[in-house]
């Protein structure tokens, strides 16, 4: 089972997915984090989502680019938290894909349904904002749209999450 | 008059194709797409609207949520967006919002208010 939750900034997209690594009846857990610790802000982000997760027996795997090289120890339940990170990484990292970022993305995703019986990603809903930003910001956002629309197609279920509930657009809560 | 509504790079008009059952091509004279960038200026949106109204579908991208923007030509702009987005839907027949390319029915079979 494949589930794809987005959602925007503090939608409480986690706390959904989390629940629905929780629930999915095949361990081990796998909370797979991406995000790089560049500085004091990143670091208190990955502090507080592990104090959210203490005690929910998810076992921590980070990884940062070239999710398709990635190979678990154990089949199991992975939630991949986030996307939004994942594509920024593989987009401006000097370890990222660059112009391949979109092919990376997608073939790392495929090779986590490859070892998983259940996976859960989580993705950014940052569309609704106008376009006018400066910078290569509209590259970014064009990567993460088409990365979102190729892994819903893909996706046994989509929803996005709104003040913390599930707004299924494809398939629906178990 | 359907319209489609959705997030930037959506599948909007991927999704328009599919609905009217043409290609790329033959959507340029029986839709009308990013109709959000006519509102800024338009002294008259229900005028617009109406104008709009005439295309089999009409495709807006919602930009309204973000911070309001510090320049007062972009908050005019994106509020007459929004506007203009309220007054198709009243117009259509039906409302679609596609996100992540799936589409989720606002509104079916309503009469035109």
């Amino acid at each position: 089972m494949f589930t794809l939750v987005v959602g925007g900034a503090a939608s409480g997209k986690s706390g959904y997915a989390e629940e629905l690594l929780l629930s999915s009846p095949c361990p081990p857990r796998f909370y797979l984090a991406t995000m790089e610790p560049l500085d004091e802000g990143c670091r208190a982000r990955i502090a507080r989502h592990r104090r959210m997760r203490a005690g929910k027996g998810f076992e921590t795997v980070e990884r940062f680019t070239n999710l398709a090289g990635l190979r678990l120890a154990a089949r199991g339940s992975v939630l991949l938290e986030c996307l939004g990170n994942l594509a920024a990484n593989e987009l401006y990292s000097p370890a990222g894909a660059g112009d391949r970022a979109l092919e990376a993305l997608v073939a790392g995703v495929e090779a986590l349904l490859a070892q998983s019986d259940t996976l859960i990603v989580v993705s950014n809903e940052v569309f609704t904002g106008g376009s006018s930003y400066k910078g290569n910001t509209g590259a970014y956002l064009s990567l993460l749209a088409c990365a979102n629309r190729a892994l819903a197609r893909r996706a046994d279920r989509v929803c996005e999450i709104v003040c913390g509930l599930p707004v299924y657009y494809k398939g629906g809560p178990a | 008059m359907v319209l489609i509504t959705g997030p930037l790079y959506s599948g909007k008009r991927a999704y328009a194709c599919q609905l009217l059952g043409c290609g790329p091509e033959e959507l340029e004279g029986r839709a009308v797409w990013e109709v959000q960038t006519l509102a800024a200026h338009c002294g008259d949106l229900e005028g617009l609207a109406d104008r709009l109204a005439r295309y089999e579908a009409v495709l807006i991208t919602e930009i309204g949520g973000g911070v309001v923007p510090a320049d007062p030509e972009e908050r005019a702009g994106r509020e007459a967006a929004g506007r203009l987005g309220c007054l198709l839907a009243q117009r259509a027949e039906r409302v679609i919002r596609v996100f992540c390319g799936l589409p989720m029915v606002l509104k079916d079979g309503g009469a035109w208010d």
